[in-house]
């Protein structure tokens, strides 16, 4: 008794706040109704600057922003023409996978641009309305495709127009850890009880069941998580389910944007299967009405931004499995390669 | 060192001393004869490109890959020969002293 554990009292001194790397996976890129053919510009994603575009024929591409040839950025000058992204400096013409089409003024196009492509692009999908690339540090094609969400793709059936936008300042680790540790939700969001969970991993998705069936869902690496609430109406006594998916990105190794969409069922106008939905998608964003439990909005972040990880937590029987998850997670940390000094 | 005679596009001849490990591009580029070594050496551009006299093609290193792709396609511009070689793929040795190589056209 009174021994100091120094280990433990100065491990602080060492934390870092986002000791990781960006993650590989699928992630959102935008809304695919605010890209138009022909339209480009620069974001900033996954720790760089990239320019993003649509081709005249529709085809979205992400590439990285400095032509091959003398380093020009393609986002401040550059030019959609027709499926290229056109350098401004010199014209020099790439296609979405990065393959130089063209320089106008060569009179012989350079063997290395036959063998493949010279400009780094992320392979891009349009899926969900959606625009989403896949990023890997190693330039190493996708792992896994992107699932089927009905409520996202089939064309009758689901509706839900509210969606909701944050930036919170850590890794999206931290943010993804936030699934399985069910305790905090009694504490934290002022839930009744700290419910049950049961997640299961299988390669790259996680299957996670928290309140023995209330929220069921899967996560897709690191940036697609859906998850359906499943309640029972009370004017009914029959089960609504709605569904929430959630898209964060990581914009650096230590800022992620977090995007969800709140999906329900088509019930008519009028119905309490309808009023429950949008019950049940409140109590999901924010504190509902009649509700005392707060959703992530508010109380989430206050912890996300200032917190530090902690790789050696002190956890205790009656919290969520961190452990598995965290060795679940690691699978999507790539080392960068290493390469040779060029010649 | 080594001493190499050219054959420059109007005929003439001159004899070029090159220093021992560099590319025969630079001393052909250095010396004014046409050859612009624009890329620097990295088989994108094709400027270097000379007839390299039959005797001495054996004592050269073999083609890579990239100098195959890039005499293919200059051949659509100028004329190839048998000694056909970019000239920054050939680094200069004691070996190759009294080689004859001739300027071959612009692209």
């Amino acid at each position: 008794m009174g021994a100091i554990n120094l280990k433990m009292l100065l491990e602080s001194q060492t934390l870092e706040r986002a000791p990781f790397p960006v993650p590989v996976g699928w992630y959102f890129i935008d809304h695919a109704e605010n890209l138009k053919a022909g339209e480009m510009r620069n974001i900033v994603v996954f720790g760089q600057e990239w320019v993003l575009f649509r081709t005249e024929g529709g085809k979205p591409g992400v590439s990285d922003p400095y032509c091959p040839h003398l380093g020009a950025h393609m986002g401040h000058g550059g030019k959609v023409c027709g499926e290229h992204l056109r350098c401004p400096f010199h014209h020099w013409e790439y296609d979405t996978d990065g393959n130089c089409k063209a320089i106008p003024y060569a009179k012989v196009m350079p063997p290395i641009t036959k063998k493949g492509p010279i400009l780094r692009t992320l392979p891009t999908v349009e899926k969900y309305g959606m625009i989403w690339s896949w990023y890997h540090p190693a330039c190493e094609p996708p792992a896994f495709e992107l699932p089927y969400i009905p409520e996202m793709e089939d064309a009758t059936g689901y509706t839900g127009s509210r969606r909701g936008s944050w930036t919170a300042n850590t890794c999206i680790q931290e943010i993804a850890e936030n699934g399985v540790d069910v305790a905090h939700l009694k504490f934290l969001h002022n839930a009744p009880m700290i419910p049950p969970v049961e997640a299961s991993y299988n390669g790259q998705q996680m299957h996670l069941d928290i309140g023995k069936g209330y929220i069921v869902g899967e996560m897709y690496g690191p940036g697609l998580n859906v998850m359906r609430f499943n309640q029972v109406n009370p004017a009914t006594g029959k089960p609504v389910t709605s569904t929430m998916i959630s898209y964060s990105v990581p914009i650096s190794h230590d800022q992620t944007q977090m995007n969800m969409s709140f999906r329900h069922v088509d019930y008519p106008e009028g119905t309490t299967e309808l009023a429950f939905s949008k019950k049940q998608i409140d109590h999901m964003i924010g504190a509902a009405e009649g509700e005392e439990s707060a959703g992530f909005e508010s109380v989430d972040f206050i912890v996300w931004n200032n917190k530090k990880f902690r790789p050696n937590p002190l956890l205790c029987d009656g919290d969520g499995p961190v452990l598995q998850f965290r060795k679940w997670f690691k699978q999507f940390y790539v080392e960068k390669p290493k390469l040779d000094e060029a010649v | 060192m080594a001493s190499v005679t050219v054959i420059g596009r109007d005929g003439s001849r001159c004899s070029i001393d090159a220093v021992g490990g560099c590319p025969l591009m630079e001393a052909l580029r250095d010396a004014a004869t046409g050859v612009e070594g624009t890329c620097g050496g990295a088989c994108s551009c094709g400027t270097c490109h000379v007839y390299v006299q039959a005797d001495w093609l054996a004592k050269l290193p073999p083609k890579s890959e990239d100098e195959q792709m890039m005499l293919e396609a200059i051949g659509d511009l100028v004329p190839l020969k048998e000694g056909s070689r970019l000239s920054c793929q050939i680094p200069l040795s004691p070996e190759l002293d009294g080689m004859v190589v001739e300027i071959a056209p612009p692209l």
